[in-house]
């Protein structure tokens, strides 16, 4: 279980702490230097009173002041590596740790990507880092250090006397003691916390989303009020856990430090009755003043360690999740095929025993009802998912044991939402390709029908794009995907069909863009207007997660089943009109 | 008069802005202050004890069993009472500067929120929702630490150092000095350290390279689609890694520039007595055999951790307080900008025609970057009719949408409803006169029913059910789990596209208001749904003033006015028959539209001439 915490707080690489934990262990050794050598001066001091007559020791003194001075030096010098250790480790082992999370999101599944909160996940790399940073920086270290020394004085004390260091220390278990024990109750309160900080949040950002709405509907009280009490709870609730917990660390460290007065009484006692002399109760006495503070700081420290804890346990829970796998390379030929699939993303099953053929150079259509499968069946051909019962295939192999990333590189997606990233246009498109030439990209961006528009912005193909591609309209970012789609040249096209209408106004545009693209590969295609999907070769008609209808268009017309009558419903939207 | 009062106000920043926020709480303040300092001077007291022990002892040191045990039992009890004195006050304090942290806080936090819903709308367009949520929930954070934290250390620290300092000089002024000396030079190498211009330079570059990494992060998990699809990895991605071993160069090098100030400080400040001893061994080398001065110095030995430890505390005061700086002037940032300007009193429109009179707006004026988006448009929407504005991408179609609620004000002109100027109307009587349907819907994390009757608070149940009847969505409600007591979004269901669409036009018909502002795109957000879509709409148009936002042209044939507008200007307008006729603008949209309606995927060129519309549009 200890293990598991370092685990924990490494983000997955305990090995980390081993230098800092080293030096930081040394530089806590060499601070017991100087603190001996003032013992020795204290002794020094009382030597000329304990014994008349014997003289006050100045030259010793003297040498004493001078070792001082000397174990400071040493001090500093100890410190330096520790230092350096503690700060340049963390933030390496932060760097590698961020590259390795970073390498092991991409090989995760889009399917189990597509679950988490992306904002989430980028706070897992950042922030979450971050704590790990600061626990091998400062926490881990520090906790050590501060119990060596306390340590070393136990068991060096113990030899001096061992009746005195049983009473320094006696009631040091029962602190320990009491903060296990309330472990459950810190866990609840902080769960209690961190729901009402997550409410508050999740208030926020409705309100924030929302405010058109709010408003519009004159809601600026009945919401805001939601808001208003999310906030108030959380300050509750920050009051409450700041209010519970702060007497059980102020009660271990009033146990922890009750040591120093056990120790007196213990003290006079045993020299009353001449069974300590005077110089070791005054080496104790000198003691307990000084070993308490690290001891009350590793405690404090301990609350952080366990917060920071968390953040790591995030990282290494995310680590161990089941990464896509297969290591062969895809077959030459490019038809998919899928045989008997079924899958459900929960539990209730999506797809029902589906099977379906797309052959090399055919463009097939997928339509029916929202929610009969139809975006299910592209992702699994895509393998964001792999199918519970039954095969994808490509080129008669199934794609469990293909290599994701060869799978990946043989299919070019356009969907209706479009990511672009904060680079210039040119990267942007060069993403399909990273060979590509300057000229390489500007043929496909004169294909994708984006080149006109691209050379009116003010840098032309190096304009940057705003996060996300918001400075551009819907139409623009969908003819740069098409763009990157045309550099990457990959054989088979996953397309939707809606992606045409986002922008009405440059639909024609658009059209034109995906029609260069799909010329001559393996197209499928979800489609929602049939008027475009007439010409395909095969449409499969889905409801309900299973195919229903297969055929031609017309056939599918004659049939006179779910596609006529969609089919029909279509035609009578297309005249609709408005009027008051 | 922005710019007046901006100049005007002189904000304060920094730590004096910090204290100005803990100023709220003065009160709560000061009793924590004064709790904290009684606890500081509790927490001497052990200290205290100790020596006044060892001075027994030395008194008694050549024959101890003579000491008075009683004595010093006495000190050793009072030691603990001191300490759980100083805990005691310090978790009353602490209790104390909590609470007056967390409301001032939370009070801000309100303030913010408030603030922000008083801003025109375009506001939060030009800003990342992500950027406010951080001011409000970490920036506003790290106010907690200082009121909570640092004040109260501050006054801990400086009332031990003073104290200890007083005690100190009445006893022995050369002493005293020696304590007073590595105090002064812990100080001094902090605040070198700090100010350095090399090291504020580092700091910034620190800074910027943690705000690369993390936007490089931000879009690297936000596009891992793409990433994926293109076969990107975090080394060729973005530079993402080279980000990342940036940062971790500047940490290196950051960490490095203060590695001796603060090994410095922390071992000078570990080491009072390799200061005072030397004073002290001097002084009794004068005189041995003086007991008084032996306990003096005694007494500096064991009290010198009394006054260093608290210290430790401002290790990291100056890089924390720049940090909470930070995060406040980002706040006050937000707090600066100017709400929409409520009418003194309401005017009550006589009709609900709108009229836009020569209204010009620019988004530069709100101090984006872009040119005039509509110039001198004038049109009137009669009540009763539908308005249809038509046009390319970027020609102003949704400002004048947006105009109409004020989601920002017009630069020039004026926009009446019913011959009042909307800026004499207030926002909550605006807003009941007009209704809205925009393409980006949104819905509370509420149940089914309760996003619909926010349109009509009052509304009776079977007005709601009335209104998901009209806008076609009560069949899919029924349909959910606990039907119109469903949860939306988290913990409960998610809608589609088109669903949410619908339940929004429900909301707009239960409303019921005489305008009625829409964008036509919501017709087809959902194909499927596309016709159930499209009966909701007509039924929420009935009678009212419409102006809708036309992209498929087909759908505005019988409006009893279009618009054209082009690059902000309103260059056409009259009905769909008349304006094909007369063979401008709109006549050219309507041949590319019709045709763009008969592609089929794969055809190849034969059915589109896009090639012709496009030049349409950049002969111009």
């Amino acid at each position: 279980m200890q293990m598991s915490i370092l685990n924990n707080i490494t983000a997955g690489k305990p090995r980390a702490l081993i230098k800092p934990v080293i030096y930081t262990t040394l530089a806590n050794l060499a601070q017991i230097l100087p603190f001996a050598f003032l013992v020795e001066a204290a002794r020094l001091i009382f030597e000329p009173f304990a014994q008349p007559g014997a003289p006050l020791n100045i030259e010793r003194l003297w040498w004493v002041c001078g070792w001082m001075v000397v174990s400071l030096l040493l001090l500093f010098v100890c410190e330096i590596p520790a230092y350096r250790s503690q700060f340049r480790g963390a933030y390496s082992t932060a760097a590698e740790g961020r590259t390795k999370l970073a390498e092991h999101l991409r090989k995760l599944s889009l399917g189990y990507l597509n679950k988490r909160d992306p904002g989430d996940l980028a706070n897992m790399m950042m922030g979450d880092f971050t704590m790990v940073e600061h626990g091998i920086s400062h926490l881990v270290p520090q906790m050590m250090g501060a119990i060596i020394m306390p340590v070393m004085a136990i068991v060096g004390l113990s030899f001096v006397d061992w009746r005195m260091a049983l009473a320094l220390f006696a009631a040091f278990p029962i602190a320990i003691l009491l903060v296990l024990m309330t472990s459950g109750l810190q866990r609840r309160l902080g769960a209690t916390h961190m729901r009402a900080k997550i409410d508050a949040a999740n208030r926020l950002q409705e309100y924030l989303n929302g405010i058109r709405v709010i408003k519009a509907y004159n809601l600026t009280g009945e919401r805001f009020v939601r808001l208003e009490r999310s906030f108030r709870e959380f300050m509750r609730q920050s009051i409450r856990i700041e209010g519970l917990l702060g007497p059980i660390v102020l009660a271990a460290i009033a146990f922890i430090r009750a040591g120093l007065t056990l120790m007196v009484m213990v003290g006079v006692y045993l020299l009353i009755a001449g069974s300590i002399d005077l110089i070791t109760f005054v080496m104790f006495l000198l003691v307990g003043t000084r070993i308490f503070d690290p001891l009350t700081a590793a405690l404090v420290n301990y609350a952080e360690f366990r917060y920071h804890e968390q953040a790591g346990e995030r990282i290494v829970q995310l680590l161990t999740e089941p990464i896509m796998t297969g290591e062969q390379q895809p077959p030459a030929e490019n038809d998919v095929k899928l045989e008997g699939v079924s899958f459900g993303y929960i539990e209730k099953n999506v797809l029902h025993n589906v099977s379906m053929h797309m052959p090399v150079g055919s463009f097939t259509a997928l339509v029916g009802p929202s929610g009969s499968g139809k975006s299910t069946v592209m992702r699994l051909i895509a393998r964001f998912y792999d199918p519970c019962q039954g095969t994808v295939q490509l080129g008669n192999q199934p794609l469990v044991h293909m290599d994701p990333e060869a799978l990946l590189s043989r299919v070019s997606m356009v969907f209706q939402d479009v990511y672009l990233f904060q680079d210039t246009i040119s990267n942007n498109i060069r993403f399909g390709n990273r060979d590509a030439t300057q000229a390489e990209i500007e043929e496909a961006a004169k294909q994708a029908c984006c080149h006109d528009f691209i050379m009116k912005l003010p840098d032309g193909y190096d304009t940057l794009v705003g996060e996300g591609g918001s400075t551009l309209s819907g139409g623009e970012k969908q003819r740069i995907s098409i763009a990157r789609a045309i550099l990457k040249n990959a054989p088979i096209i996953l397309l939707d069909e809606a992606t045409a209408s986002l922008d009405p106004e440059n639909e024609a545009q658009i059209q034109k863009a995906i029609d260069t693209l799909i010329e001559g590969r393996t197209v499928i295609a979800i489609a929602h207007r049939l008027k475009t999907i007439r010409n395909a070769d095969n449409i499969y008609v889905l409801e309900n997660g299973t195919v229903v209808e297969q055929g031609q268009h017309d056939e599918l017309v004659m049939k006179n089943g779910l596609y006529a009558r969609l089919w029909k419903l279509q035609q009578t939207t297309g005249g609709w009109r408005l009027s008051s | 008069m922005t710019m007046e009062s901006k100049a005007g106000m002189q904000p304060k920043k920094g730590v004096r802005r910090l204290l100005e926020i803990a100023d709220e709480r003065r009160g709560l303040l000061v009793v924590s202050a004064i709790l904290s300092s009684l606890s500081a001077i509790c927490m001497l007291v052990p200290y205290a004890s100790v020596y006044f022990i060892l001075r027994e002892l030395l008194t008694h040191a050549a024959s101890p069993a003579m000491a008075d045990g009683a004595y010093m039992i006495r000190w050793g009890a009072i030691a603990l009472l001191g300490l759980l004195g100083s805990l005691v006050m310090m978790y009353a304090g602490g209790m104390v500067s909590h609470i007056a942290a967390f409301r001032i806080l939370y009070g801000m936090r309100v303030k913010l929120a408030s603030h922000i819903g008083r801003l025109p709308l375009g506001w939060l367009n030009g800003t990342s929702t992500g950027a406010v949520k951080k001011t409000l929930e970490q920036n506003v954070e790290k106010v907690e630490t200082f009121v909570a934290h640092q004040l109260p250390d501050l006054v801990h620290v400086v009332v031990t150092t003073v104290l200890m300092i007083g005690v100190m000089f009445y006893l022995n002024v050369w002493l005293a000095l020696a304590c007073v000396v590595p105090i002064l030079l812990g100080l001094i190498v902090q605040i070198i350290t700090f100010s350095g211009t090399k090291t504020k330079e580092n700091i910034k570059r620190y800074y910027d390279s943690l705000e690369r990494m993390n936007g490089s992060a931000v879009q690297y998990v936000r596009g891992m689609p793409a990433i994926k699809v293109f076969g990107q990895t975090v080394h060729s991605f973005r530079r993402f890694y080279a980000d990342m071993i940036t940062y971790r160069d500047y940490c290196v090098k950051h960490t490095d520039d203060f590695q001796n100030g603060f090994l410095v400080f922390k071992v000078i400040l570990g080491s009072f007595a390799a200061f005072i001893l030397p004073v002290g061994v001097f002084m009794l080398s004068q005189d041995p055999q003086n007991v008084a001065f032996a306990s003096v110095l005694l007494f500096f030995l064991v009290m010198a951790p009394g006054v260093s430890a608290p210290m430790f505390k401002l290790l990291f005061l100056t890089s924390t307080l720049r940090d909470i700086g930070e995060g406040v002037e980002r706040m006050d940032r937000i707090l600066a900008e100017q709400p929409v300007a409520e009418p003194l009193s309401s005017q009550r429109p006589q009709s609900f025609d709108v009229a836009f009179e020569n209204v010009s707006f620019s988004y530069a004026a709100e101090g984006k970057a872009g040119g005039e988006a509509l110039s001198r448009i004038s049109f009137l929407a009669k009540h009763g009719q539908v308005t249809a504005l038509v046009g390319p991408s970027g020609a102003g179609k949704s400002t004048v949408a947006n105009l109409i609620p004020r989601f920002w004000d017009v630069s020039e002109g004026a926009i009446r409803i019913g011959n009042v100027d909307i800026r004499e109307l207030s926002s909550t009587d605006l807003m009941n006169t007009v209704a809205f349907v925009f393409q980006d819907t949104f819905l509370f994390y509420d149940t089914v029913y309760n996003n619909i009757a926010i349109g009509l608070p009052d509304a009776t149940p079977e007005a709601v059910y009335a209104a998901a009847k009209a806008a076609q969505c009560h069949d899919f409600i029924q349909k959910l789990p606990q039907g119109y007591d469903t949860l939306i979004g988290e913990g409960g269901v998610y809608l589609s596209g088109g669903e949410e669409q619908r339940v929004a036009v429900a909301r707009a018909i239960l409303k019921n208001a005489p305008i009625l502002v829409l964008d036509e795109a919501t017709a087809f957000a959902d194909p499927e749904n596309e016709y159930e879509m499209q009966l909701a709409l007509a039924e929420l148009m009935k009678g009212k003033t419409v102006i809708v936002i036309a992209h498929r042209l087909s759908t505005i044939r019988d409006a009893d006015q279009i618009l054209v507008l082009e690059r902000g200007k309103l260059i056409e307008q009259g009905r769909h028959q008349s304006l094909v006729e007369a063979n401008g603008l709109y006549a050219r949209m309507w041949k590319a539209y019709t045709d763009a309606q008969d592609w089929q995927m794969g055809e190849g060129k034969g059915s589109v001439d896009a090639d012709e519309y496009t030049e349409q549009y950049h002969s111009r």
